[in-house]
């Protein structure tokens, strides 16, 4: 099987196209009728579904994956802790997960790429959704400890409350540039107008 | 006549000899259907036939070979060959050659998803079936027969995604009723796997509100996961049909889903252990209908339903109330489903930690933004290119005779000065 154009987005980091690409040479490996099944890079595929927060499809590809692999490839199992454990929600222990193992090179990168895309999600989630919260939970979902947690929220603009050990969430005022292209302003007035007759 | 030597080779010229052009090829299609009989007596004998030609360049010829090769039944080593050549035909073949016998080309295909799913290797079918959805298709907006064959591997191999990507083909042709029933059934189970539930909703509504004299199988279990989907999604579930469902479907559908509509009657009552129990005592319908997993789903979301009601009474609420009110065993419970409820848009809210409270807020949105008008402005195009084709659709219909029969009947009914330009020779 050739996996050039997966090594190559790998090498690019181009993750976001890892589980597209591994979906299409999959298909093309079983349309082929070869058996693929022993060496398939389950792996980084359950990773690249990870990375693009498509929970669905890493679990039916792991409930595809034979049991022989699931078994005997630690890796495989591990990235799939990680699936398992967003599916559920249990926002905390993904980090766990994600550090208690070695990755093998292949995965290193993405795995890496993906733990901080994790961490400024979280971040960006407890942003919105909580005027106050412990430093206890905030580190938890940071996947940091409590001292790394509080100071990565004091530098984005977070009060800190040392005696009750609470953080006072403030929201950046979000700037986005509304650039005006006149051209649609003026379809939207021309359709107004041909509704109008 | 038998397929001599001579016949055999004058065969295999005329094929490799007209496929030059659309008028040689129509030429040898003519010729091919005159020997189609000989194809049939002749089929253990054609496979060495095949080796002379091109499928690419001949495909027309091949097709028509391929087809006669491949209707006797076959042995498990024969069936993977078969799949094998069926599949690489599928590659490399030219779309212009097959769409001139399309009916062959679909026989091929449905031979292949048959053989591919007795080898219970259903992912293997599923690129090439892709492919030949393509290959068929005047235009992506039509549905063929082949489309939900094509589900049906997506679902059997749980290759949801790629299923998804067909899905998102906006249908306006049909080659046969029974195919989007199928499709759409299918579809909506695909749907349901990748949790997109509005567009299931959308899916099973076509199959459950369809033009049907009688009903059928699959409208009686679309019409099951359609209340399901509806509770997840909407958290209720309208029991009055639209009036455009065909009166068979009014009348017979809900004779079979009598636990599904218990459900609907606990859904709305809002309390989770009374939800609880009415699926312990359906239990063995939902799962002979392999919908336990769907059912789950629903009291699930009834958390959800229950979080969101109170934001219509109160302005702050604490979260021990909420676990109260709700029947969730502790604040912690409480603050983990509002936290995902507003990670997934379904609520707008803010926890505070300090003081164990939460206060819900209202939309943000002002609909005053760049991409506010740009979604507007792509709604607007949708609409036009519908009611466009709609305003065709209408006129195609009216220059068709079996519609001018049936109006031309019930002339006494209406003015005659309205159908007026109504040839007389409608008047039944």
């Amino acid at each position: 099987m050739d996996f050039s154009t997966l090594n190559e987005a790998l090498a690019f980091k181009s993750y976001d196209k890892v589980a597209d690409i591994c979906d299409s040479l999959m298909f093309q490996a079983a349309s082929e009728g070869v058996s693929f099944q022993e060496d398939w890079p389950y792996a980084i595929h359950l990773i690249g579904h990870i990375y693009v927060n498509d929970i669905n499809s890493a679990r039916f590809l792991w409930k595809k994956i034979p049991l022989a692999v699931k078994e005997s490839q630690q890796e495989v199992s591990t990235a799939w802790k990680i699936g398992q454990r967003l599916w559920i929600k249990d926002y905390a222990s993904v980090h766990e997960a994600i550090r208690e193992f070695i990755w093998s090179p292949q995965c290193q990168g993405i795995m890496s790429a993906f733990s901080e895309m994790y961490t400024k999600r979280m971040f960006e989630l407890l942003q919105s959704a909580y005027s106050t919260i412990s430093i206890q939970d905030t580190a938890l979902f940071l996947g940091m400890n409590e001292d790394d947690a509080t100071n990565y929220a004091v530098q984005h603009g977070w009060a800190v409350d040392p005696t009750s050990r609470m953080l006072t969430v403030t929201k950046q005022a979000v700037v986005t540039e509304q650039k005006l292209d006149h051209s649609i302003l003026q379809q939207l007035t021309e359709y107004v107008f041909h509704l109008e007759h | 006549m038998n397929l001599n030597m001579h016949s055999v080779e004058s065969l295999v010229a005329q094929i490799q000899g007209l496929s030059g052009n659309i008028g040689e090829l129509t030429q040898l299609r003519s010729y091919l259907k005159h020997c189609d009989d000989l194809l049939r007596t002749e089929s253990t004998r054609l496979a060495p036939l095949l080796t002379e030609l091109d499928p690419s360049v001949h495909s027309l010829g091949y097709l028509y070979i391929l087809e006669a090769c491949t209707s006797a039944p076959l042995s498990k080593d024969q069936a993977n060959e078969l799949v094998l050549s069926i599949a690489r035909f599928i590659n490399v073949c030219a779309a212009e050659q097959i769409r001139l016998a399309p009916e062959k080309f679909i026989s091929i295909c449905k031979r292949f998803k048959e053989q591919v799913v007795l080898l219970d290797d259903p992912m293997r079918g599923v690129a090439p079936l892709l492919t030949s959805i393509r290959k068929l298709q005047s235009s992506t907006e039509q549905l063929t027969t082949l489309h939900p064959d094509f589900m049906l591997l997506c679902l059997l191999s749980k290759c949801y995604k790629i299923g998804l990507s067909v899905l998102e083909d906006d249908v306006f042709e049909i080659d046969q009723p029974r195919d989007l029933f199928l499709y759409c059934y299918y579809g909506g189970m695909i749907c349901i796997g990748q949790k997109q539930f509005r567009k299931a909703l959308e899916l099973l509504h076509n199959v459950v509100t369809a033009p049907m004299p009688i009903i059928s199988a699959i409208a009686v279990e679309a019409y099951k996961k359609y209340i399901l989907v509806s509770l997840i999604h909407l958290g209720q579930f309208a029991t009055s049909f639209p009036k455009y469902t065909s009166s068979a479907a009014q009348r017979n559908l809900k004779n079979f889903s009598q636990s599904y509509l218990d459900l609907v009657n606990n859904y709305s009552i809002g309390k989770v252990s009374e939800v609880e129990k009415c699926v312990q005592i359906n239990k063995d319908t939902f799962e002979s209908d392999n919908n336990l997993g769907l059912v789950k789903q629903v009291v699930s979301s009834m958390y959800k339903r229950n979080i969101q009601r109170l934001t219509q009474t109160y302005l702050t609420l604490s979260l021990q109330d909420i676990a109260n009110t709700v029947q969730l065993n502790s604040p912690k419970e409480a603050e983990m489903h509002v936290l995902q409820m507003i990670q997934e848009g379904d609520i707008y809210a803010t926890i505070n930690q300090k003081d164990g409270m939460v206060r819900f807020l209202e939309d943000p949105e002002q609909y005053k933004t760049c991409e506010m008008i740009e979604r507007l402005d792509l709604s607007i195009q949708r609409i036009m290119m519908l009611s466009k084709k709609l305003t065709t659709m209408n006129e195609v219909m009216s220059c068709d005779p079996s519609y001018l029969g049936k109006v031309g009947r019930e002339r006494q009914r209406f003015d005659y000065d309205d159908f007026d330009t109504v040839h007389s020779k409608f008047n039944i």
